[in-house]
């Protein structure tokens, strides 16, 4: 059975996420998505849980970090091109996010990152795969 | 070629918690691990990078906040079986991490979570795929 990650983040206002997301070209699965939860669909495998910060505070049972003011995970996703880096990060800024840092070109590996509106930290990045090593589910 | 995923989070002692990942059943993968910073391989597609304070205050544009205290993000699993969790959250607990005691089990879906000696909360969850419609 394929494994599926779910990386839950609290969100301000969830609508505004919804908008920031969806122009980056993302969809929403309804199943998970009610008024306090946005299940953001990255790929068959990777999702982010999108959680209004009350909601989130109660289910970790802590108080619910800012990350603007702190960062303690960096989500970073590997894309198929350098055009797909370019893209998902300039939509990213044009919709209300920040740069997160400039653009990384060493050749067999590319790319950049945003924070989205809540201050989440995003890096997209691109590789060759000729320099990845293969990796498969652990034995 | 897939989107891959690596969810870069803070620890404090990078062989503790190499040790405490290992004793799960993981492993990491060579090619982006070195003393201080290590590539957890979860799925072939998915991967949890674990970087020291030190390096990771390196990328991060802000402190590194307080990860026992507060919450900023958390990671959730699926397995293949109740039993695969019950077993993976033993391990966790032998390990030296806090087992949240509460099971959450609505029938077609099961799920426990735990936390890391660095205050990272692990969910493990499981859904009967036929409760799981394609969308």
């Amino acid at each position: 059975m394929t494994t599926l990650a779910f990386v839950n983040l609290p969100v301000a206002d969830l609508g505004r996420s919804t908008v920031f997301y969806e122009a980056l070209g993302y969809r929403f699965n309804p199943q998970f998505t009610d008024e306090k939860a946005g299940c953001l669909i990255i790929s068959d495998t990777i999702y982010a849980m999108l959680l209004v910060r009350p909601f989130f505070g109660e289910m970790f049972g802590r108080p619910v970090a800012d990350a603007h003011a702190t960062t303690s995970i960096m989500v970073c996703l590997m894309v198929d091109s350098k055009d797909e880096v370019d893209r998902l990060c300039n939509a990213a800024i044009a919709s209300g996010g920040r740069k997160y840092k400039d653009v990384e070109d060493r050749g067999f590996m590319y790319g950049w990152g945003f924070e989205d509106p809540d201050g989440h930290v995003w890096e997209v990045g691109w590789m060759d795969p000729a320099h990845m090593m293969p990796e498969g589910e652990p034995a | 070629m897939p989107t891959l995923l690596f969810a870069n989070l803070p620890v404090e002692n990078f062989a503790r918690s190499r040790a405490f990942f290992e004793a799960l059943g993981y492993h990491f993968n060579p090619q982006f691990t070195n003393e201080n910073t290590g590539c957890l391989v979860i799925s072939d597609t998915i991967y949890v990078m674990l970087l020291e304070h030190a390096p990771f205050a390196g990328f991060a544009p802000r402190p590194i906040g307080d990860t026992h205290g507060e919450v900023q993000a958390s990671l959730s699993l699926t397995a293949p079986s109740r039993e695969a969790i019950d077993e993976i959250l033993a391990k966790a607990e032998a390990a030296g991490a806090t087992v949240d005691p509460e099971i959450s089990d609505r029938g077609y879906m099961y799920s426990r979570q735990f936390t890391d000696v660095d205050g990272h909360i692990w969910t493990y969850l499981w859904m009967d795929p036929a409760a799981v419609e394609a969308h």
